[in-house]
């Protein structure tokens, strides 16, 4: 009979991502580059809000798109056609990015010059909201018609965001969307969460949104 | 369904965690998930054979222990359980409280020679 004995191990499934998103964290402060991490459900309007956000600061600073898919490159054609750089990434069927992958995607990029990389994550609410990315920031999109329950049913993900676009506010007419109520399950969640409603089609809001990103990479910069 | 491909990295590291130890034989490994983790210990099951298939775990056996989750009251600091008392504190009803356990997905340990 074999000596079976008990080998503890007691490591946390997502220790070896974490600490590989807290080098990748401390090299783009080095090299002064803001990755933002947005997520959010399929459908919620990131590619729209992404070109958006060119618009609005794509003169001020340079921008590097990271488009993560299961599989296809729709997303990344459309950035592209706005002069961005912009990179495809394929997850291979996983549902979410971890810091590795992101690094890879970086590297292909090029970081050289850039001031702020966006990266699309895939569209999901959940594990995205597990594995961190070495992002400097996390943002996510809540668009309309999803309705204001959306934090009740996945709390993680409400609750390490650092800010919530409510997005496609234009089309608040047609839906029982409730704004208070909303607020009220994320603060819940994250008091600490910035809350800003856009509008991708409109452009109502972007203003707001590209305020606060314009201020978050100038401390990225200064803080170094 | 997304818990394959983080069971297949569990695989991994912990074949890694074999070869460093000069284990031969693995047994059972245990795994300890957290009540509010995003992963769910019936898929983690069901998806473990296909994980394992053709490597150093293929013949093991997994044992899942779940962990409770546990919130602190921002008001009155008490400590409850969020999913049986639906995020409302149960001692002043107040319905605001920091998540302190049960997102842990964790490898526990392994039984191996």
């Amino acid at each position: 009979m074999k000596d079976f004995k008990v080998i503890e191990i007691k490591k946390s499934v997502y220790e070896s991502n974490d600490k590989e998103a807290e080098s990748l964290r401390q090299e783009l402060k080095d090299q002064e580059l803001f990755l933002l991490n947005l997520m959010s459900s399929p459908g919620s309007g990131k590619t729209s809000t992404v070109l958006r956000t060119i618009e609005a600061l794509g003169e001020e600073m340079r921008i590097g798109v990271l488009e993560a898919d299961l599989d296809s490159s729709v997303d990344a054609g459309t950035v592209a056609e706005t002069g961005t750089k912009v990179i495809q990434l394929h997850s291979g069927g996983m549902c979410h990015l971890d810091a590795l992958m992101t690094r890879e995607g970086i590297e292909a990029l090029g970081t050289e010059g850039l001031d702020l990389a966006i990266l699309e994550n895939i569209g999901n609410l959940i594990c995205t909201a597990e594995y961190d990315t070495g992002a400097a920031k996390n943002a996510m999109i809540l668009s309309v018609p999803e309705g204001h329950d959306k934090p009740l049913k996945y709390p993680i993900m409400f609750s390490m965001v650092d800010v919530l676009l409510v997005n496609k506010i234009d089309a608040m007419d047609f839906f029982d969307f409730d704004m208070s109520k909303l607020t009220e399950y994320v603060t819940r969640l994250n008091k600490d969460i910035k809350i800003i409603p856009i509008s991708a089609k409109t452009g109502e809001g972007i203003d707001q949104w590209a305020d606060w990103l314009r201020n978050e990479v100038k401390n990225w910069k200064q803080n170094k | 369904m997304h818990e394959l491909g983080v069971v297949i990295d569990i695989v991994k590291k912990v074949e890694n965690i074999a070869r460093a130890n000069s284990l031969t034989t693995i047994d059972t490994l245990v795994l300890q998930i957290g009540e509010l983790s995003s992963m769910i210990p019936r898929y983690v099951e069901s998806c473990y054979p296909a994980a394992v298939d053709g490597t150093m775990l293929e013949a093991t056996n997994l044992r899942i222990e779940i962990l409770p989750a546990a919130a602190r009251c921002r008001k009155c600091s008490s400590v409850f359980n969020p999913l049986k008392h639906e995020d409302c504190c149960p001692h002043c009803s107040a319905k605001e409280a920091d998540i302190t356990a049960g997102r842990e997905f964790m490898i526990k340990e392994i039984i191996a020679c």
